[in-house]
């Protein structure tokens, strides 16, 4: 369960320490008020959806004091050995295309995708999570896949 | 691979890029696209679930749990110290209460005892002697002005006699002071004999 949390804040902010941070901050607020978990329907729906509130504060913050130094992804892709296969090359640069196409996407259909295809969550799960009806959820998903085969079909030819 | 898995993996996709998988074929899918050996056609959709399956690997940093504790320890003792301000406050109201109500009853305890003290006593128990003591202050208090005004106005009257000439003495002090005018002052004090004249010792001796 934390771990599914923090990959949910390190989906959004992209930053290990960032997203461990948010996640203490959010457990601690948590246990500060075991008073009030019996009146939460559903307990880990509410830790996704305050995780993902706290995480896209964070990002709003981080968003202000950001300098224009490479991105620690991008890093990785700068600095990368002279001497690995092109493969990997390749695999490493549209694992970077599909995290920038992600990141382009609206809110919903960014957190709809990981919340599906990285924490396997059922629709009414992320709708519960994004607190939006479960339509929309497919919708959104469905989108954000469509986004997903162009840039791959598109990136191949 | 077969003709048969290829149509079932085709089959998987469509469904996929529609959202009608449910979740264990989209695991399927995940494992599929895993192999090396991919046909060419699918190819390009591999680095999708590369990147899926390196996300879902992505667990905490091993220190974090012992971070959480102690960043927990810390919230409780936060929490004992403010549950210990929380149920001392009641009583913390209660003294200052008190203490309000203790300095306004010395207020009002000092107010009141001010104005029991009255500015004026009767001192006389019998009213004649009172207006016969009263009849002979205000007579003195009269004689001594009596005597003070005829005393300025045998001042006056001596000044009056001195035949000053006020004019020359105001431009003395009006006039810039030249050798001539000096000279003037000089003068206008021989003939005046203005030197000789002391308002003090006259007054003295008139009084």
């Amino acid at each position: 369960m934390k771990d599914r949390l923090f990959r949910l804040a390190y989906g959004i902010v992209r930053d290990r320490e960032e997203a461990e941070d948010i996640l203490q901050d959010m457990l601690l607020k948590m246990w500060s008020r075991k008073e009030d978990w019996k009146d939460i329907g559903n307990l880990e729906a509410y830790c996704f959806r305050a995780i993902k509130n706290m995480a896209l504060d964070r990002m709003a913050t981080m968003a202000l004091r950001k300098t224009d130094a490479i991105e620690r992804e991008r890093e990785d892709f700068y600095f990368v050995d002279n001497q690995s296969p092109h493969r990997e090359m390749v695999m490493k640069e549209q694992s970077l295309l599909i995290e920038r196409c992600l990141r382009e996407l609206p809110e919903n259909q960014q957190l709809s995708f990981r919340l599906r295809e990285i924490e396997g969550m059922s629709y009414r799960e992320i709708a519960d999570t994004l607190s939006i009806s479960e339509d929309l959820v497919k919708i959104s998903l469905f989108r954000a896949r469509k986004k997903m085969k162009e840039l791959l079909a598109g990136y191949d030819s | 691979m077969t003709a048969k898995d290829d149509k079932h993996i085709g089959t998987l996709l469509q469904k996929y890029w529609d959202c009608d998988t449910t979740l264990a074929e989209e695991q399927e899918l995940r494992d599929f696209f895993s192999h090396s050996d991919l046909p060419a056609a699918w190819q390009p959709y591999a680095p999708l679930f590369a990147y899926t399956r390196e996300e879902q690997s992505l667990s905490l940093s091993e220190g974090f749990d012992e971070r959480l504790r102690a960043a927990m320890e810390k919230e409780t003792t936060r929490r004992e110290n403010y549950i210990t301000i929380r149920i001392f406050a009641p009583l913390l109201r209660v003294a200052a209460s008190l203490l309000l109500i203790v300095g306004l009853g010395i207020s009002i305890f000092f107010i009141s005892r001010q104005n029991n003290n009255p500015w004026f006593v009767e001192t006389y128990g019998d009213p004649k002697i009172a207006i016969k003591d009263a009849t002979y202050a205000l007579e003195k208090l009269s004689l001594a002005l009596q005597t003070t005004e005829e005393a300025s106005l045998q001042t006056i009257r001596v000044i009056d006699d001195l035949n000053i000439d006020w004019s020359a003495l105001d431009s003395i002090v009006t006039e810039e002071i030249t050798a001539d005018s000096l000279e003037a002052v000089t003068q206008d004090r021989d003939t005046l004999n203005i030197g000789t004249f002391i308002p003090g010792g006259k007054k003295e001796k008139n009084i």
